[in-house]
C-alpha cells in the first residue's frame, strides 16, 4: 500500500532545477540526535516496554537493551584505493575484510562485515554524527553511510544457557567452536531475522530491527523462562 | 505380606526375579477405566503383559482381537490412547515405547470400528456386517467411486474410519520447542554398534550426538542375558560395558546422549531431525521443572551432521502363517526381551517356529524361567548351531523341516498346528501334529532397520546373504552417511563391534580429526549356523482357502489379498502396496513389507528383488503436531511488527489491520461507535479539520550515488532527470511484464541522494528488486542502498489546519509560498531533527514529518498536545483507504493484481516512452496485447440511487460487473470492483473498479449480479470523485 503519493500530473512534470556538478559527494547530512537534554526527556527505545528490570535470582539467562547506540550502515568496494584506509581513519578500527568478523574497541566502537559490500558500525549514541561526517570526509567515490540508529537496537544477551536460549531460535552454529568471540553473522532467529555477534567469551549482542524487536524479545524471554532471568533495567 | 508380594500376585506373568524392573517401586495404571500395576522401568506394552492382558485392540479391518507382537518401534497392534484428562489426550501411542508412570490412563483404539460400521450402515446397509468376504482388497475402490458426486459425502466417513486414536477436544497446555544442534558426528541408535561408534568418535575430540528411541540407551545389550547364551564383552556381561562406555561418554563436554529421542526423519545434506520425548515418561502434562517455570514436553532436535553413521539395529521379521494373529503370536526376540528385560513371560507354555539360530534365544530364556518349550519347529531341515544344541540339551523338542502352519484359538492361542513343509514347492509335506500351547513365538529371519537411509531416495538394495535390504551406502544421497551394525547386515556381534569401530573412524577423519584410541572389545565365541529364507509359510490349504495369514497386522493385509491383487493385475510392489494399504498407517510396513513383498513375488513367480524394492519416508514413527509446531504457535506463531507510536494508539482503543505482519491502526472507535461510524467520523476530520495517521510502516530507502538518478530513471517508468533538489516527485514502477508493480513518493535530498518509498507491503521486496537490477544487470551504476524503513518514524498529518498545527512544532518556514506542495525541508520538529515532506494522499494539505523512531512517540504526543484547538483527529488505514479513493488514488496490490498496465490505469501521464535510457517494463508496454483499447481500465462508479436510503449502497469489493444482466448464463464478466466505500464527504456510497474498455464508457450503466441473486446497478464515472482539479493540496 501507498500511503502517501499524489497523481497530480502537474507534479509529474515539475521541472525545478538543472543537474549540478559533482565534484564531491553532496549527501544530505543531518545530526539527527536532539540535545542531550531533550533525547533525556523524550527517546523511548524499542524495547522500553518488555525489558523492563527483573531478577528471578540464580538466573541462566541475562538480558539488555544496549539502546540508542549510533548505527551505521556502511557500503562500498574495499577493492577501492582509500576506501579501507579512509574508515580506518575516521573511525579508529580497520576494515574487517574476512566474512563474518567484527573489529571492536575500549570506546565502544564496533564495525562488522555485513556483505562483500556491507558493513555494520556501532558506535555511542552521541558518537554517531561525528562518526558520520568524519566518514564522509575520509570516503569518495562509491560508498554509502546511512545512519539507521532509529531502526534498530542491541540486545545483549548472556548467562550460563545463553548458547541453549540461541540453540532454541537460530539456526546457526553457536558452539564456541563454530562462532568465536569477534564473529558476526545475519542469522535467522525464529521467524525473523538478525545480526548476531558474540562480542566476548561470556555476551553474544543481537543486533534488532525496530519493528521486530517485541516480537524478538518476547521470543527470548519465552525461550529464557526454563532458565530464570535477569533483566537488567 | 509384603508389597512386593502384592505386586507379584497382582501381576500374574510377572518373573520373580531378573530383568531392568524395580521391584520396589511398584505404579498404578489404568487400561479401558480398569486399575492395574505395574513397575518403575516398565514399558506400558510389559506392564500390559504382567497383568496377563491379552486382547489390547480390535483390527482395522476385520474387527479380529488384537494383542502385543513386539517390545518396540515395529509394534503394529497395541496402538493406544493415552490421557487422563481431555486436554492431555495423546493418539497411537505404541505401548512398546511408552514407559509406565504413576496415574498413567490408557485406552484402546476402537473408535475407527464405530466409524466404520457407521459408514457400512449408512450407504451399504445390505453388506449388514463386518467380513472379509465383504472386504476384498480395494473394496474401498470399488465400493465407493460411484457414483462420484457422494465422494464428497463418503469422504468424511471414511477418513474417520481409517484413523486410529483421536485427538484432544481441548487446547494443549503443554509447550514444545525446537533445538538447532550441529555435530560432526550423529549416532543413531545406541546399540552395541552405536555405542562404539560415539565412542571412537568421543575419544577423537568430535562433537558427538547419540540418540535411541528407547528409554535407556543401550539398544540390544539391555536384554542380553547369560540365560540365553548371550556373549561376554572382555569377559563381562555386555551390559558392564556399555554401563562403561555410556560413563565416559557422559563425561565429555562435547558429548550429548539422548535417549527417548526417536531419529525421524533423514533429510538432504545430512539434516536429521530427532523428535526427543522429554517428560512422556514422568507423566500425561509436562511437570514444572526445579525453578518452577513450565519446560518442553517434547523437542525437535534440527540437526545438521557433517556425518551420521545409522547404527538402527534390524527389526525380526514374524512368519506368516494361519491366524498368525491371534493374542499370543509374537515375534521371538520380542519374547526373549520380555523376559530378561521386563522380567515378564508372555504365557506358559511356548511354541517356536524359526528358520535361524538367534530365535533359539527366546526358547532358552523360557526355559530359563521355569515355562514350559512345547516345540521348536525349525524350518532347517538339519539345524545344528550352538544354541540349537544347548536347547536339545535342555531337553526341548525341535521338530527339523517344519512349521508352525496355523494358529488355534481366538481370543488367545490355545494351540499350534505343525507340519513339515517343502519350501521351494510351497507344500505341506508331512501330516499336521497339533500341539497345545498358549504362546507361539516366530522369526522369519532379521530386516536391517533401514528407513533413514531411504528418506532421501536412495532406495535398499537386497542382499542375497542377509536375505533383506540394505541401505545403499554410496548413493548420491547418502552424502557424509555411514551405517553399520545389524543396520547394514552385520549380525554377529563381534562383526557389528569391528564395523562400528571402523565406521567411528572414517567419521572422524572425515571431520579432520585425528583418531584416537579405542579397543574393540574381546567377544566370547558363539557360533550360527546360517537361516533358510522363509516368509510364507505354506497351509494345507491353497493360500486363498487358508485361514487368514496376516502380513500387515495394523491394516489387515492378508496373503490372499496380496495373491489377489497380483491376479489382478497389480505386478508393482508399489501399485500393490496401494490397492491393499501394506505399509500404510503408523506402521509403515516395518513388520509386513518384505514379507509381502515375498508374497507377491512368489505369486508372480520371481525374486523378490525382481518384484521391486521399498522405500519409506519420513516420518519413522509418528510426531506430535506440538512437536513441529514447536514455540511458533499463539503469541509467538509469526512476528508482528510495531511502530514507534503503538502503545499510544493501544492506549486510545485503536482497533488494529494486519498488513504484512504489521499492526496498523484501522480506526480508533470513540464510545459506542462501529467501525463505520468511527470512519465517517475521522473523514470528516482529515475534510475539515485536520487528522494524522502513523504511516511508519511506508517503506524507505536511502539511495546515494552519482548515478542514484539515472538508476531511478531506469527503476521507474516516469522520468527523474530534471527533479530539483528539495523536490518530491510520483513515481511508478513496474515489473518486467510492464504492469504496476509498485508506486510511491520519490524526494531528492541532494543531487546524489533521495528517498525513495515504497508500499508497506513492497519495501523488502522493492529494495531486493533494486539490488537485483544493481547487481546483475548494471554494476557500472554509481549507486548504493539502505532500508530506512525502521529508522524514520513517519506521522502524516493532513487537513486544512494541518499548516497551524505543524507550525506549533517546528521551526521550518510552512509559509505556502516557499514551502510549495512536493517539496522537502529540513529542521526541528518538537525540537526533534527531521524533515517534513509536504505530499497529500488524501488530497487535502498535508505535511509528512519524518523523524528518528526513538523519538516519534514524543512527536506525536506533541502534536495532541497542541492540537486539540485545532480538532486533531487520529485516523487509521480505513479512513485513509476512503480518503485516498475518493481522490482517484491506487493503492497497489488493492487496485492491481499484477495484470494491469500504468495506462490502464489512466496513468499515461507518469510514463516516459522518450527517456533517453530503457527502463523496466518499457518493451513490455509496446506489446499488442498492452496496447489494446479493450482492456480493463480503471474507473470510478457510483451505485445507482432510485430510492431513499439507496446512497448507503456500498458495492461489495471483488463483485463481477456485467454489461447485460439479461444475458443467459454464462454473462460475459467484463471487471471487478477493486475498493468500495461510503463517502460522508460526497454523502453516497462509491468505488474503483476496472471495466474493459471501461475509459470511453463513462456516463453508462454496468450491473453487478450478487451471490444473493439480486443484482447491483452502478454509474460509470471518472475514478477521481472529490477535489478534481487537486485545488486542495496546494493550499
Amino acid at each position: 500500500m501507498s500511503d502517501a503519493t499524489t497523481l497530480d500530473p502537474q507534479a509529474g512534470a515539475a521541472v525545478d532545477a538543472q543537474p549540478q556538478d559533482m565534484t564531491s559527494s553532496q549527501t544530505s547530512v543531518i545530526d539527527q540526535r536532539p540535545t542531550p537534554e531533550v533525547h533525556a526527556q523524550c527517546a523511548r527505545s524499542p524495547l522500553a516496554h518488555l525489558f523492563t528490570a527483573r531478577d528471578d535470582g540464580d538466573a541462566g539467562i541475562v538480558l539488555q537493551e544496549k539502546a540508542f547506540l549510533g548505527h551505521l550502515t556502511l557500503r562500498g568496494d574495499p577493492a577501492q584505493p582509500g576506501f579501507a584506509e579512509g574508515v580506518e581513519a575516521a573511525l579508529g578500527l580497520a576494515l574487517p575484510l574476512t566474512p563474518a568478523t567484527l573489529h571492536q574497541n575500549e570506546g565502544g566502537r564496533s564495525i562488522q562485515w555485513l556483505s562483500p559490500d556491507e558493513w555494520l558500525i556501532l558506535v555511542p549514541g552521541e558518537e554517531a554524527f561525528t562518526v558520520e561526517k568524519a566518514l564522509h570526509e575520509a570516503l569518495a567515490g562509491r560508498y554509502q553511510v546511512v545512519n539507521v540508529s532509529g531502526g534498530q537496537t542491541v540486545i545483549s544477551l548472556s548467562g550460563d544457557q545463553a548458547r541453549q536460549v540461541l540453540m532454541k531460535s537460530t539456526p546457526t552454529d553457536v558452539h564456541p567452536r563454530a562462532f568465536p568471540v569477534g564473529r558476526g553473522v545475519p542469522a535467522v532467529f525464529a521467524k525473523a531475522t538478525l545480526v548476531l555477534r558474540r562480542v566476548s567469551e561470556s555476551e553474544f549482542e543481537l543486533v534488532v530491527r525496530r519493528s521486530f524487536a517485541d516480537y524478538l524479545g518476547r521470543w527470548l524471554l519465552d525461550a529464557s523462562e526454563e532458565f530464570g532471568v535477569c533483566i537488567k533495567g | 505380606m509384603s508389597q512386593q508380594d502384592n505386586q507379584t500376585a497382582a501381576a500374574p506373568r510377572r518373573l520373580a526375579s531378573g530383568g531392568r524392573i524395580d521391584r520396589a517401586t511398584p505404579l498404578t495404571f489404568t487400561f479401558n477405566g480398569k486399575r492395574y500395576q505395574g513397575l518403575a522401568g516398565d514399558t506400558l506394552a510389559s506392564a500390559l503383559m504382567a497383568n496377563g492382558l491379552d486382547v489390547l485392540n480390535a483390527s482395522f479391518k476385520y474387527a479380529r482381537p488384537r494383542g502385543l507382537v513386539a517390545a518396540g518401534a515395529e509394534e503394529p497392534n497395541a496402538i493406544l490412547q493415552l490421557g487422563s484428562t481431555e486436554a492431555g489426550q495423546v493418539p497411537n501411542v505404541r505401548a512398546t515405547q511408552q514407559a509406565l508412570y504413576d496415574g498413567l490412563e490408557a485406552h484402546a483404539v476402537s473408535g475407527w470400528v464405530k466409524a466404520q460400521k457407521d459408514l457400512m450402515s449408512r450407504f451399504l446397509p445390505q453388506v449388514g456386517k463386518l467380513g472379509g468376504k465383504f472386504m476384498p482388497p480395494g473394496f474401498y475402490y470399488k465400493t465407493f467411486m460411484a457414483p462420484a458426486s457422494l465422494w464428497m459425502t463418503y469422504e468424511k466417513y471414511i477418513r474417520k474410519a481409517a484413523g486410529l486414536g483421536r485427538s484432544p477436544l481441548e487446547e494443549d497446555p503443554d509447550i514444545y520447542d525446537h533445538l538447532h544442534q550441529h555435530t560432526d558426528v550423529l549416532v543413531i541408535g545406541s546399540g552395541p554398534a552405536g555405542l562404539m561408534a560415539a565412542l571412537v568418535a568421543a575419544r577423537s575430540g568430535a562433537r558427538v550426538i547419540l540418540c535411541d528411541e528407547q528409554e535407556e540407551l543401550g539398544g540390544s545389550l539391555l536384554s542380553m542375558s547369560a540365560d540365553c547364551l548371550d556373549q561376554t564383552l572382555d569377559g563381562q556381561p555386555a551390559i558392564e560395558w556399555r554401563d562403561a562406555v555410556l560413563a565416559e561418554l557422559e563425561a565429555c563436554e562435547d558429548v550429548q546422549l539422548l535417549p527417548r529421542t526417536t531419529a525421524n526423519g533423514y533429510h538432504d545434506h545430512n539434516f536429521v531431525t530427532l523428535h526427543e520425548r522429554r517428560t512422556e515418561h514422568q507423566a500425561d502434562l509436562a511437570p514444572l521443572n526445579a525453578r518452577g517455570a513450565q519446560q518442553a514436553r517434547s523437542r525437535l532436535h534440527r540437526v545438521r551432521a557433517h556425518r551420521v553413521i545409522m547404527a538402527t539395529g534390524a527389526h525380526e521379521r514374524p512368519l506368516v502363517y494361519s491366524h498368525n494373529d491371534v493374542p499370543g503370536n509374537l515375534l521371538a526376540g520380542a519374547v526373549t526381551t520380555y523376559l530378561t528385560r521386563y522380567g515378564v513371560a508372555a504365557g506358559d507354555k511356548l511354541v517356536l517356529s524359526v528358520n535361524n539360530d538367534h530365535a533359539y534365544r527366546a526358547a532358552l530364556a523360557w526355559a530359563a524361567a521355569g515355562r514350559e518349550v512345547v516345540a521348536i519347529a525349525d524350518a532347517r531341515p538339519d539345524p545344528a548351531g550352538v544354541m540349537v544344541e544347548a536347547a536339545r540339551a535342555a531337553g526341548i523338542r525341535i521338530i527339523a523341516g517344519a512349521a508352525v502352519i496355523e494358529a488355534k484359538g481366538e481370543r488367545r492361542v490355545t494351540g499350534a498346528r505343525i507340519a513339515a513343509i517343502d519350501i521351494d514347492a510351497f507344500s505341506v509335506t508331512g501330516a499336521v501334529e497339533e500341539l497345545a500351547c498358549d504362546t507361539i513365538a516366530s522369526s522369519g529371519g532379521y530386516s536391517p532397520v533401514v528407513h533413514l537411509a531411504a528418506h532421501t531416495g536412495a532406495r535398499p538394495v537386497w542382499s542375497d546373504e542377509i536375505h533383506g535390504f540394505l541401505p545403499a551406502l554410496g548413493a548420491p544421497m547418502l552424502k557424509g552417511f555411514d551405517a553399520c551394525g545389524a543396520a547394514n547386515g552385520s549380525f554377529a556381534l563381534e562383526d557389528v563391534l569391528v564395523a562400528a569401530y571402523a565406521s567411528g573412524v572414517a567419521a572422524v577423519e572425515a571431520c579432520e580429526f585425528e583418531t584416537a584410541q579405542a579397543e574393540v572389545p574381546a567377544v566370547s565365541e558363539l557360533a550360527e549356523t546360517p537361516m533358510l529364507p522363509l516368509y510364507q509359510v505354506p497351509h494345507d490349504k491353497p493360500t486363498a482357502r487358508a485361514p487368514k495369514q496376516f502380513v500387515d497386522l495394523q491394516n489387515d493385509v492378508t496373503a490372499a489379498g496380496i495373491e489377489l491383487a497380483t491376479r489382478e493385475g497389480f505386478e508393482s510392489i508399489e501399485h500393490v502396496k496401494r490397492y491393499t494399504a501394506m505399509g500404510f498407517g503408523t506402521d509403515q510396513g516395518k513388520l509386513g513389507n518384505i514379507n509381502g513383498m515375498a508374497v507377491a513375488a512368489r505369486c508372480l513367480g520371481q525374486t523378490i528383488p525382481d518384484t521391486g524394492t521399498t522405500v519409506f519416508r519420513p516420518n519413522y514413527t509418528p510426531v506430535t503436531f506440538g512437536a513441529i509446531v514447536g514455540r511458533h504457535c499463539g503469541e509467538l506463531f509469526d512476528p508482528i511488527r510495531y511502530t514507534a507510536m503503538h502503545e499510544w494508539h493501544v492506549a486510545q482503543g485503536a482497533k488494529f489491520e494486519d498488513v504484512g505482519q504489521w499492526k496498523r491502526p484501522w480506526y480508533y472507535p470513540q464510545g459506542s461507535e462501529d467501525m463505520h461510524a468511527a470512519v465517517e467520523r475521522e473523514c470528516l476530520a482529515v475534510r475539515e479539520k485536520v487528522g494524522v495517521l502513523d504511516a511508519s510502516t511506508l517503506g524507505k530507502i536511502d539511495i546515494t550515488g552519482r548515478d542514484a538518478r539515472e538508476f531511478l530513471n531506469r527503476i521507474y517508468t516516469n522520468a527523474w532527470a530534471k527533479l530539483g533538489v528539495g523536490k518530491a516527485r510520483y513515481g511508478l514502477m513496474c515489473h518486467d511484464d510492464g504492469m504496476v508493480m509498485d508506486d510511491g513518493v520519490t524526494t531528492c535530498l541532494a543531487e546524489d541522494h533521495f528517498l525513495m518509498t515504497t508500499t508497506t507491503g513492497g519495501a523488502a521486496s522493492i529494495l531486493e528488486w533494486l539490488e537485483l537490477w544493481h547487481q546483475t544487470e548494471w554494476p557500472e551504476l554509481d549507486v548504493q542502498m539502505t532500508s530506512v524503513t525502521d529508522h524514520w518514524a513517519t506521522l502524516t498529518v493532513t487537513g486544512p489546519e494541518a499548516r497551524a498545527l505543524v507550525g506549533e512544532l517546528t521551526d521550518i518556514d510552512l509559509d505556502r509560498d516557499s514551502f510549495k506542495f512536493m517539496e522537502v525541508r529540513e529542521g526541528l520538529i518538537a525540537d526533534i531533527p527531521g524533515r517534513i515532506f509536504r505530499i497529500s494522499f488524501t488530497g487535502e494539505l498535508s505535511y509528512e514529518l519524518n523523524v528518528p523512531a526513538n523519538y516519534g512517540l514524543h512527536v506525536w504526543k506533541r502534536l495532541f498536545e497542541c492540537g486539540k484547538k485545532y480538532g486533531l483527529t487520529p485516523y487509521g488505514t480505513e479512513t485513509m483507504h476512503v480518503l485516498r479513493a475518493e481522490k482517484g488514488f491506487i493503492i497497489v496490490g488493492q487496485d492491481t493484481d499484477g495484470s494491469i498496465t500504468p495506462e490502464d490505469l489512466g496513468m499515461q501521464w507518469c510514463v516516459g516512452y522518450n527517456k533517453p535510457y530503457s527502463w523496466i517494463g518499457k518493451r513490455a508496454l509496446s506489446r499488442p496485447d498492452t496496447r489494446r483499447d479493450d482492456r480493463k481500465q480503471m474507473v470510478g462508479l457510483i451505485p445507482t440511487r432510485k430510492k431513499a436510503g439507496d446512497e448507503r449502497i456500498v458495492l461489495p469489493e471483488g463483485s463481477q460487473i456485467v454489461f447485460d444482466p439479461e444475458h443467459a448464463i454464462p454473462m460475459p464478466m467484463v471487471g471487478h470492483v477493486t475498493s468500495s466505500y461510503y463517502s460522508p464527504t460526497l454523502g453516497h456510497g462509491f468505488a474503483l473498479a476496472v471495466v474493459k474498455g471501461g475509459a470511453k464508457r463513462i456516463g453508462e450503466t454496468v450491473f453487478l449480479p450478487q451471490a444473493d441473486g439480486t443484482t447491483l446497478e452502478a454509474e460509470i464515472t471518472s475514478p477521481v470523485f472529490y477535489d478534481k482539479k487537486g485545488e486542495r493540496q496546494h493550499v
